[in-house]
């Protein structure tokens, strides 16, 4: 996968994808090594609507700082340390300094799904897990359910997350009944990512790509509660994850309008970025930024952008710690590190997401932190995160259909 | 005089023994696993939790929906399409390979098995790269001027999940016939042509019989490995790519999954998968007998 990178810079300005439809202007280097990382998460699962992430070493990491012994209740640090969790998230190189000095050995394990962590809590995990990396959207659906697997985090013990963005504060997936449940790590979008050389922009509505111009020009992601959210968003309709069978009828049908102009389905984010580079489509619906600079190193020109009206949605990842973690001391003291200025803007960096902590911002390289519009996290409650629930409920709530129907919706319009 | 009952258990014991290690294996490591998701098909969900207990619901969804029965039928249908372009190439080349090209015969199939040493997403990707609109397909047509556009049917389509998975499994297919053909003595075929039966009444009545557990082996590779991908459909069957292996994959998937509705849909999968395989094998062998 590696291959001579060249030098590029991305546009300045407004911290969005914008920034990246500015072809031919300066860019800076990009690591080789992060484009490891960042090609291996590009084929994940996108159940996960996130990226697998390259293991290998690292060198495009700021400075850490000195390797920070975390506060802990009586210093009680040093042993092991289970991570079960998004592959990279553990920050194996950005966490080194501090367990070697802790003399803390990480056990890291990675899903392959979101809900794999709660399979093993379930089947004997339970009084063996410490730190789990659920997305928005995974944590939303366990605290609404009830469902026992993350543990109230004593804030006390964790020092660093004043330093989060307001959005992340106190977002609204991770606080229950006053409770907070996870300390985010990293966040991101899921832009249109289109050919600019075919369409000057996106339309203003997800709708709108059901115009016979669009004919064998699109590619969606496997993902059916992005799809669904987007096409109920775009109708209008008031709450697009919580949806009647009526709505959701209303959203299928809808759907089915564009379905000829769809070429094909992409399994995961790097799928898709190979069909937009081979050129058998030239729109893609729930992208990431990084396709971009994928497409740029094949010679392929792509750009990021969003239906103006409509807009996308946002996801963020976070820590959490497990009921009955059997290291608590440790795990409290590896987040309160890994929340540092400097360790964020590292696995930021090396992941290729958004820092989720304020001073992380300024430390982080400009290709990277102009990917996604920070101004959504720079306002308290979540932010745009807060108010996008894009996960529909586990099971049906009255009127409301759970998660099951958008599955087998989602499903139908691929047979149709 | 040796003690008829000890002989007979000594004899068991002979057979048996070699298949101790084998039968433990599947035992554990399939038969086990089968039951478990067998009883698993009969229970429900309930948000994120496992509701044991004793339901026909998850069987009766998949029988009543259309949504499953479309799936099942297109599955079966596209199974039966590139089986039906799979064994007759692979009877015909192992044909060539045993009767024609004798001398060569272990050659080509070297040369046959030479594709199954790369990886398996690493063929599709490749018949992607040959079926695609810019593909070497397309490219090399436009460059002869027997097309002025691209052919857009050849990927993305059923088509294109029919040509990438022939191309997967031909080699599979090859190898039990050829190996069924080779104990087929050239001696039989003549002697039939001696006797004054024709080219196709020999195929039918003497080689096709003989070769029929090789025959048997190769539809089973084809049919059951073609109707049980969700890969190939995914990468190169465009839009319209799901198949019931892809429906099947959803139930276990995170938000929204059906563990049990997916057991029951695996069971049904392959009860409809063995009972069309039955019914081939009786078709072939009345077609032996007619």
């Amino acid at each position: 996968m590696a291959t001579a990178v060249e030098s590029r810079t991305f546009g300045t300005g407004k911290h969005s994808g914008k920034a990246l439809r500015a072809a031919g202007q300066g860019r800076t280097i990009m690591d080789e090594t992060v484009k490891t990382f960042l090609d291996a998460r590009l084929n994940a699962d996108v159940s996960r609507r996130r990226f697998v992430q390259g293991a290998a070493g690292l060198a495009a990491v700021t400075v850490l700082g000195l390797p920070g012994i975390a506060a802990a209740e009586g210093g009680k640090l040093g042993g092991e340390l289970n991570f079960l969790g998004w592959d990279g998230e553990n920050g194996a190189n950005v966490a080194k300094p501090f367990l070697e000095s802790n003399k803390i050995r990480m056990n890291a394990s990675f899903q392959s799904a979101a809900d794999e962590a709660l399979t093993r809590f379930n089947t004997g995990g339970r009084g063996a897990m410490d730190i789990l990396t659920p997305n928005k959207d995974f944590q939303t659906a366990i605290l609404k359910s009830e469902t026992e697997l993350f543990q109230p985090l004593d804030l006390a013990r964790i020092p660093t997350a004043a330093g989060l963005f307001p959005a992340f504060k106190d977002a609204p997936w991770l606080v229950k009944d006053g409770k907070t449940y996870g300390i985010p790590i990293i966040w991101g979008d899921e832009p249109c990512v289109y050919n600019p050389a075919k369409w000057d922009a996106m339309p203003q509505r997800y709708t709108d790509f059901a115009d016979p111009k669009y004919k064998g020009q699109l590619v969606l992601l496997d993902d059916p509660f992005g799809n669904i959210w987007l096409w109920a968003k775009s109708l209008d309709m008031p709450e697009p994850n919580r949806l009647t069978a009526d709505q959701l009828q209303k959203v299928l049908e809808a759907m089915l309008k564009a379905k000829p102009n769809v070429v094909t389905i992409g399994a995961s984010h790097g799928d898709m970025a190979d069909v937009l580079v081979r050129g058998d489509a030239s729109i893609g619906i729930g992208g990431w930024a990084y396709q971009v600079l994928i497409a740029k190193e094949k010679g392929v020109e792509l750009t990021v952008g969003s239906p103006t009206v409509d807009g996308t949605f946002f996801w963020s990842d976070s820590y959490a710690i497990a009921v009955d973690a059997p290291n608590l001391d440790n795990a409290y003291a590896y987040i309160d590190f890994m929340t540092k200025p400097e360790s964020n803007a590292a696995l930021a960096t090396e992941l290729a997401s958004g820092c989720t902590v304020e001073a992380a911002f300024d430390l982080m390289k400009e290709d990277i932190r102009g990917m996604f519009p920070y101004e959504n996290v720079r306002q308290p409650g979540g932010g745009i995160l807060g108010t996008q629930i894009v996960v529909p409920p586990q099971d049906a709530d009255g009127e409301v259909v759970g998660a099951a129907a958008w599955v087998e919706a989602w499903q139908t319009f691929k047979v149709s | 005089m040796s003690d008829p009952v000890t002989a007979s258990s000594q004899q068991a014991r002979r057979i048996l023994a070699p298949m101790l290690p084998a039968g433990t294996f599947y035992a554990v490591f399939f038969a086990a696993p089968m039951v478990c998701l067998f009883v698993l098909s009969f229970w429900t969900t309930k948000g994120f939790e496992l509701i044991p207990g004793f339901t026909l619901a998850n069987y009766v969804k998949i029988f009543t929906s259309p949504l499953h029965q479309a799936l099942m039928r297109r599955t079966v249908g596209v199974a039966f399409v590139t089986t039906a372009i799979v064994v007759p190439a692979a009877f015909a080349l192992a044909y060539c390979m045993r009767f024609v090209f004798e001398r060569r015969g272990q050659f080509i199939l070297q040369v046959v098995l030479l594709s199954l040493f790369s990886g398996y997403l690493v063929r599709i990707y490749a018949w992607r790269t040959i079926l695609g609109k810019q593909g070497l397909l397309n490219s090399t047509l436009e460059w002869t001027g027997l097309i002025d556009a691209p052919l857009e049917f050849l990927i993305y389509s059923n088509i294109a999940v029919v040509i990438t998975l022939g191309g997967l499994l031909l080699p599979l297919a090859v190898l039990p016939l050829y190996s069924a053909m080779l104990n087929v003595s050239r001696d039989y075929l003549e002697a039939s042509r001696d006797l004054g039966a024709g080219r196709l009444h020999v195929l039918r009545t003497v080689l096709l019989p003989m070769v029929l557990p090789g025959l048997r082996t190769a539809f089973a590779f084809s049919f059951l490995l073609a109707a049980g991908d969700f890969v190939t459909p995914t990468l190169v069957g465009g839009s319209q790519n799901l198949l019931i292996g892809n429906v099947i994959a959803d139930q276990f998937r995170g938000i929204g999954s059906n563990w049990p509705l997916g057991a029951a849909m695996a069971f049904v999968v392959v009860s409809v998968m063995l009972l069309s395989y039955l019914a081939v094998m009786r078709i072939i062998k009345w077609v032996t007998r007619w």
